[in-house]
C-alpha cells in the first residue's frame, strides 16, 4: 500500500508541473553542543531523494506540496525521523544526539550510500576527526596531515617531511583552508606534526580532484577543514598530555544557544628540559585557535575566528629562527530567502618566516600576506537543482626578504629584497542537477584573472630574456639586467585570465553502483620556488608576471562506486597534466634571490594513475585498504633546440613519485573499556639521484651524478599500533579520560629518508649514508574532557 | 649563506635521526677528463708557477688513482706567445710564467686525440688582514674558531675563493659580496680539534661569477649539508673547459688565473 502512494506522488510530481512547491531548511546540529553539523543526510525516503547541510549547517530542500517523513542521519548520531505536512515553507532547525550504542540503522544507511552513489562528486575524501583521532601514529600526536596520506593518492616525500602530495603533484599545488583562510605551511617541526589542533576540528574534506568550481588558486587538491565553532549550551575543556606536546582547548557559550567561544592552545615542551640537560639548543612550537560565533537571528550568524601559530628554534647562540601562519576571519551567514543561503568572508592570512643569525650579525625576514574577501551564494533551487556561485578577490603583498645587520660592527649591509604585489580574482557558477533518473550532473565555470601590480625596480633584460645559454659550456647563466623599471602600486604590469571548467557526471548502474567521470581545469597564479625534495619554511612564494607564467592544469578522472553490506569499494583512475611547472637551473642558489627570473625555466608535469579504496564503515571492526598505482614526472626542455634544458629535456619522476603505495589501516572495538588499531604502510621507494663516478678538485671530492631521479631509496614500510584505554567508559561523572598507548614502526624498520654519499675522512673512504628518522617509537598519551 | 639556514634546518635531523654507513650499489660512468687549472698570482709582475692537474673520473667507491700522465698541455697568451708545461708527477703539469693582468690566457690539452680549451683571465682580490680567534665557539661553545677578515672594495662587485688549512683539516668557501660590498668581512675556520699551537695558513682568491656559480654548487654537492628532505636536486656541475673535438665527452673541472693573498695564523 505504502508502495503504491509513493508511486502515485513521485508520478504526481512529475505530472502536475503547476503543482506548488515548498521549501523546508534550517540548520542542522548536536544536541549537546550546539555544534552546526557538516554533511549531515537529509533523506525523503518516499521521493528517493535527499540533500546534505553544508559547510555551516544549513540544508533547504524544495518538495511539493504533501506529507513526507523526513530521515536526518549523520555517522555517529541517532537518526532522526518525522513527518512534515508540507504546505507552506517549513523552518525546521534539528539536533542530533550523538549515537554511543552504536545502534545499526541499516535501512537508512543504505539511503544515504544511495546518495553518495549517485552524486557526481568523485575524488573527494571525508575524514571525521574521530576516526583521525583513532589512527596511530609517531608519538601519540592525532594528525590530520598523516590521516590523510593513508588515502589513495596521496603521499608525503617521507619521515620528516613537510607538506604532502596528491595524485603526483607538487606540495606547494594545494590548496590548504581552515576556516576558508588559506594557510601556507601545513606543518610543525619540519612536518613532525602537522599545523592543525584536532581537538579544535570539526571536519577535514580532501578534494584531489573533480574540484568545484568554488575552489581554485591551486593546481592540484583541496584540503578544506573546518573548525568548531565552540559550545553553545555548556561550557567545556578538553586536552592531552603527550610525549611532545601538550593541548588543551575550552569552549563554551557567552549567552546560551546563541553565542560561543573556542579557545584552544597546544604546544612543544621538550625544549624546557633541555638547559637540565645543559643543552643551549631549543626546538619547540605552539598554536592558538581561536573562534566566536554568533547567531544574530534566525537570518544572520556571525563568525571570528583566528589561528595564530609559531615553530621556534635556537641552536647554541649562534642561530634563532622563528616562522608560522596567522590567519584572522570574519564570516557572516547571511539567509536571503529560504532558498537562498550566502556567506561573507572577510580573511587576512599571514606567513612569516624570520631568521636570527648573530655570529654573522644579522637577520632575515621574509613572507606573504593576503587580504580576501569571498562572497558565496548557495541556491537551493528544487530538491535536485543546487547552484552555487560567488566572487572572491585576493590582495597579496610578497616580502621575498629583509636582511638587516643585527649589530653595529655587522659586516653585512641592510639589503631589501624587492616586494611585489598582486591581486587575484575569481568569479564561480556550480550548479548540480539530475539530468535523468540516473544521470546526475555537476557542472561548473571560475574564472579567474590576476593582476602582478607595480613594484620597485623590475629588471629589464635583453630580449626579455633573464636566463642566457652558454652553447660550449651547455650551461645556463644568468643575464644581466640592461635596465629596470619602476611602476605604481595601483598599476598593473601584466595580467593573466583563465577559464576553468569544472565537470562531473554519474550514472547509476543501480542501487548499489555507480561510474563517475570528471574533468577539470585549475589556475594556480603563485609559485612556491623550491628546489628541494621537499618545501622548507624559508621557501618563498613568487607571483606570475612578466616573466613567469601561472601554472595550469588539466584532469580528468573515471571512477566505480560500489556499496556491499557493510563496505564499499571505490575504483579511480586519472591522468593530469600541469604545464608552466617551474623547474630550477643547475647551480639555482634561491636563498635571498632578488631576480628568481634569472634561474627559472617553465616546464611541464604529468601524472597517471589508479586508486583502489575498500573501506569497511561498519561494526566493531572497520577501516580500509587504499592501494595506489602511479607515476609522477615533470620535465623541461630547453627554449629552443639547441639549448639542453634540465635533465637534458627528458621526463623524470618527481621526488614523490610512489610506483606502488599500499595503505591498511583498521580499529577495533573489543570492549567499551578497550580499543585497537594498526595501520600498514608500503610505499616504493622514493626517487633520488646516486653519484656514478667522481673526482677530486681544489681537495674537495665531487661526485658525478646519473641522470636526475633515476635511482630508488629502499622501499618504505612500517606497522604502527595503538591501544586506547577508557578506564571509565559509563562514569556519569563530567570528566572524562583516556589513555592511548601507541607504538609506531613496531618492527624497527630503519627507513632511508635519504642516502647521501660523502667522503669519510678518518678513513679517506667515499661511503653511503642512510639517514633514518624514526625507529621504534613507543608512546603514552593522556586525553581528559570535562 | 643558504649554507647557514640549511644547517639550521638539519638541526632537527641531527636531534632525532640517525645516520648508518650501508652498501649502496651504483652505476659507473665512463670516465672522463678532469681538469684542475689553477694559476695563482702574489704578486703582479711576477713569475707565477702555472699549474694543470688532470685526472680521470672514476667509481664513486674506487680509491685508485687515475692520473693523466700522457697529455699535451700548453698555454697560449691573446698575442699566440705559448708556454709548454711540462709533466712534474702524478698528473700535474707545470712551468714558470709571468700573467700579464690585462691579457687572456687559453689552455690547450691534448689528450687521447682531443682537444681540451678554456680561456680566461686574469682576477686581483684584496689582502687578508688580521685574523680573530674565539675560544668559545662551535656548539658546545669551547670550541676554537678563527675569522679571517678582508674589506671587500665598493665599487664593484666581487667574487672570492677562501680556504683555510692546518694538520687539523681543511675549509674550503666561496663568497660573493652582494650582501656585503664595500664592508670589512671575515672567511670562517672551524675544524675539530682545533689546540693552540696549531698553525693555520689562509687564502683568499679572486674569482669571476662563473667561478663562484661552479664553485657554490660543487661545495653544495660535496657537503653533509645536502642531507634529508632539503636536499636540493644534484645534477653533474660544468666547469668551463670545452672539448672541441667532440662535445659530447665533455670534462669536468676548472681554468681560473687568481691572484691570492695569504696569511699565517698561530692559535694562542
Amino acid at each position: 500500500m505504502k508502495n503504491i502512494i509513493c508511486f502515485l506522488l513521485f508520478f504526481g510530481s512529475i505530472l502536475s508541473w503547476g503543482q506548488e512547491k515548498f521549501t523546508v531548511s534550517g540548520i542542522i546540529s548536536e544536541a549537546a553542543t550546539g555544534e552546526t553539523l557538516i554533511g549531515v543526510n537529509v533523506l525523503i525516503p518516499s521521493l528517493q531523494t535527499g540533500t546534505i547541510t553544508n559547510e555551516y549547517g544549513y540544508y533547504s530542500i524544495t518538495l511539493p506540496e504533501g506529507e513526507y517523513e523526513f530521515y536526518i542521519s549523520n555517522v555517529g548520531f541517532v537518526t532522526q525521523q518525522f513527518t512534515v505536512q508540507l504546505d507552506k515553507n517549513l523552518k525546521k532547525d534539528i539536533s542530533l544526539t550523538e549515537d554511543t550504542q552504536q545502534l545499526n540503522e541499516v535501512v537508512i544507511k543504505a539511503d544515504i550510500e544511495k546518495l553518495n552513489i549517485r552524486k557526481p562528486q568523485m575524488s573527494v575524501n571525508t575524514l571525521s576527526i574521530n576516526t583521525i583521532k583513532k589512527i596511530p601514529v609517531v608519538l601519540g600526536e592525532t594528525d590530520v596531515i598523516k590521516s590523510i596520506t593513508l588515502l589513495p593518492g596521496v603521499t608525503n616525500a617521507g619521515e620528516g617531511a613537510s607538506g604532502f602530495n596528491v595524485r603526483g603533484g607538487a606540495a606547494d599545488q594545494n590548496l590548504i583552508l581552515l576556516d576558508e583562510a588559506t594557510l601556507y605551511n601545513s606543518s610543525h617541526l619540519f612536518g613532525f606534526f602537522s599545523v592543525f589542533n584536532p581537538d579544535a576540528i570539526k571536519d577535514v574534506t580532501l578534494y584531489k580532484g573533480g574540484i568545484p568550481a568554488r575552489y581554485g588558486g591551486r593546481v592540484s587538491s583541496v584540503l578544506d577543514i573546518y573548525q568548531k565553532d565552540g559550545n553553545k549550551k555548556q561550557l567545556r575543556a578538553q586536552g592531552g598530555i603527550g610525549a611532545v606536546a601538550s593541548r588543551l582547548l575550552l569552549e563554551g557559550p557567552i549567552k546560551k544557544d546563541t553565542a560561543s567561544f573556542l579557545i584552544g592552545g597546544r604546544s612543544s615542551y621538550a625544549h624546557l628540559f633541555l638547559p637540565l640537560l645543559d643543552n643551549d639548543n631549543v626546538a619547540y612550537f605552539y598554536d592558538l585557535n581561536t573562534k566566536l560565533s554568533y547567531n544574530l537571528n534566525k537570518n544572520n550568524r556571525l563568525y571570528l575566528s583566528g589561528y595564530f601559530g609559531r615553530d621556534v628554534f635556537t641552536i647554541a647562540d649562534s642561530f634563532s629562527n622563528s616562522f608560522g601562519n596567522s590567519t584572522f576571519n570574519l564570516r557572516w551567514n547571511h539567509l536571503f530567502s529560504d532558498k537562498l543561503f550566502s556567506n561573507l568572508s572577510l580573511i587576512y592570512t599571514d606567513y612569516f618566516y624570520g631568521l636570527e643569525l648573530s655570529f654573522v650579525e644579522f637577520d632575515f625576514d621574509s613572507g606573504i600576506t593576503n587580504f580576501n574577501l569571498k562572497y558565496d551564494f548557495t541556491h537551493f533551487l528544487s530538491d535536485n537543482v543546487e547552484l552555487r556561485y560567488g566572487l572572491n578577490s585576493i590582495y597579496y603583498k610578497f616580502n621575498p626578504g629583509d636582511i638587516n645587520p643585527t649589530t653595529p660592527t655587522s659586516g653585512i649591509n641592510p639589503f631589501k629584497l624587492t616586494d611585489k604585489y598582486a591581486f587575484e580574482n575569481a568569479a564561480y557558477l556550480d550548479t548540480e542537477f539530475e539530468l535523468s533518473e540516473k544521470i546526475a550532473v555537476q557542472a561548473g565555470l571560475r574564472i579567474s584573472t590576476f593582476n602582478r601590480l607595480g613594484q620597485d625596480e623590475l629588471n629589464i633584460y635583453e630580449n626579455n630574456n633573464p636566463l642566457l645559454f652558454n652553447q660550449d659550456l651547455e650551461i645556463y647563466q644568468k643575464a644581466t639586467p640592461i635596465d629596470t623599471v619602476s611602476f605604481k602600486k595601483s598599476e598593473t604590469m601584466k595580467s593573466f585570465a583563465n577559464l576553468e571548467p569544472r565537470f562531473a557526471i554519474s550514472y547509476q548502474l543501480n542501487d548499489d553502483a555507480s561510474i563517475k567521470a570528471s574533468y577539470n581545469r585549475t589556475a594556480q597564479y603563485i609559485h612556491l620556488i623550491s628546489n628541494t625534495t621537499s618545501p622548507t619554511p624559508f621557501d618563498i612564494y613568487a607571483p606570475s608576471g612578466k616573466y613567469i607564467e601561472p601554472q595550469v592544469a588539466d584532469q580528468v578522472a573515471v571512477g566505480y562506486f560500489k556499496r556491499f553490506e557493510n563496505y564499499s569499494l571505490e575504483v579511480e583512475s586519472f591522468y593530469k597534466k600541469v604545464q608552466n611547472r617551474l623547474d630550477y637551473v643547475d647551480d639555482a642558489d634561491l636563498i635571498a634571490n632578488n631576480a628568481v627570473e634569472q634561474i627559472l625555466l617553465s616546464g611541464e608535469a604529468r601524472a597517471y594513475g589508479l586508486e583502489v579504496l575498500f573501506r569497511k564503515t561498519e561494526g566493531k571492526l572497520q577501516g580500509w585498504v587504499a592501494y595506489t598505482l602511479s607515476r609522477s614526472e615533470q620535465r623541461t626542455p630547453g627554449r629552443t633546440p639547441l639549448e639542453t634544458g634540465i635533465n637534458n629535456g627528458a621526463w623524470y619522476n618527481s621526488p614523490w613519485d610512489k610506483t606502488h603505495d599500499i595503505s591498511i589501516t583498521g580499529q577495533y572495538e573489543l570492549s567499551n573499556k578497550w580499543s585497537f588499531s594498526a595501520n600498514f604502510i608500503y610505499q616504493t621507494g622514493q626517487p633520488t639521484t646516486f653519484p656514478n663516478g667522481q673526482y677530486e678538485y681544489n681537495n674537495v671530492v665531487v661526485p658525478v651524478y646519473e641522470a636526475r631521479n633515476s635511482s630508488r631509496l629502499p622501499d618504505f614500510h612500517h606497522l604502527d599500533i595503538a591501544a586506547t584505554w577508557t578506564p571509565k567508559p559509563n562514569s556519569t561523572k563530567r570528566w572524562k579520560s583516556e589513555w592511548v598507548f601507541s607504538i609506531y614502526n613496531v618492527y624497527n624498520r630503519m627507513n632511508a629518508a635519504s642516502i647521501s654519499f660523502r667522503e669519510n675522512t678518518d678513513v679517506n673512504r667515499n661511503e653511503a649514508v642512510r639517514l633514518s628518522i624514526f625507529g621504534i617509537i613507543p608512546s603514552v598519551t593522556y586525553n581528559f574532557k570535562f | 649563506m643558504k649554507k647557514y639556514v640549511l644547517l639550521v634546518v638539519c638541526f632537527l635531523f641531527v636531534f632525532t635521526s640517525c645516520e648508518e654507513a650501508i652498501d649502496v650499489d651504483l652505476n659507473d660512468s665512463e670516465p672522463r677528463l678532469v681538469v684542475e687549472g689553477s694559476f695563482n698570482v702574489s704578486e703582479i709582475g711576477e713569475q707565477t708557477q702555472a699549474r694543470v692537474e688532470l685526472s680521470l673520473t672514476k667509481p664513486f667507491f674506487n680509491n685508485q688513482d687515475t692520473f693523466v700522465n700522457n697529455a699535451e698541455v700548453i698555454v697560449i697568451d691573446e698575442d699566440g706567445v705559448i708556454t709548454e708545461l711540462d709533466l712534474f708527477q702524478n698528473g700535474i703539469y707545470n712551468a714558470p710564467l709571468i700573467i700579464n693582468p690585462e691579457k687572456e690566457y687559453t689552455l690547450q690539452i691534448n689528450y687521447n686525440g682531443e682537444l681540451y680549451t678554456a680561456t680566461e683571465q686574469f682576477k686581483p682580490v684584496v689582502s687578508l688582514e688580521f685574523v680573530e680567534q674565539d675560544d668559545n665557539g662551535g656548539f658546545d661553545n669551547e670550541s676554537i674558531e678563527l675569522k679571517a677578515f678582508f674589506t671587500d672594495p665598493a665599487q664593484e662587485e666581487n667574487f672570492y675563493l677562501f680556504q683555510g688549512s692546518s694538520d687539523k683539516g681543511f675549509m674550503v668557501d666561496t663568497f660573493n659580496d652582494e650582501f656585503f660590498n664595500g664592508n670589512q668581512i671575515f672567511g670562517f675556520y672551524f675544524v675539530e680539534d682545533l689546540e693552540p699551537g696549531d698553525e693555520v695558513l689562509f687564502s683568499l682568491y679572486g674569482v669571476d661569477e662563473q667561478f663562484y656559480n661552479f664553485m657554490f654548487t660543487l661545495l653544495q654537492q660535496s657537503s653533509d649539508q645536502s642531507d634529508g628532505p632539503f636536499e636540493t636536486q644534484p645534477a653533474t656541475v660544468r666547469g668551463n673547459i670545452v672539448n672541441q673535438t667532440n662535445p659530447e665527452n665533455f670534462p669536468l673541472g676548472y681554468f681560473r688565473i687568481s691572484q691570492i693573498s695569504t696569511l699565517q695564523y698561530t692559535i694562542e
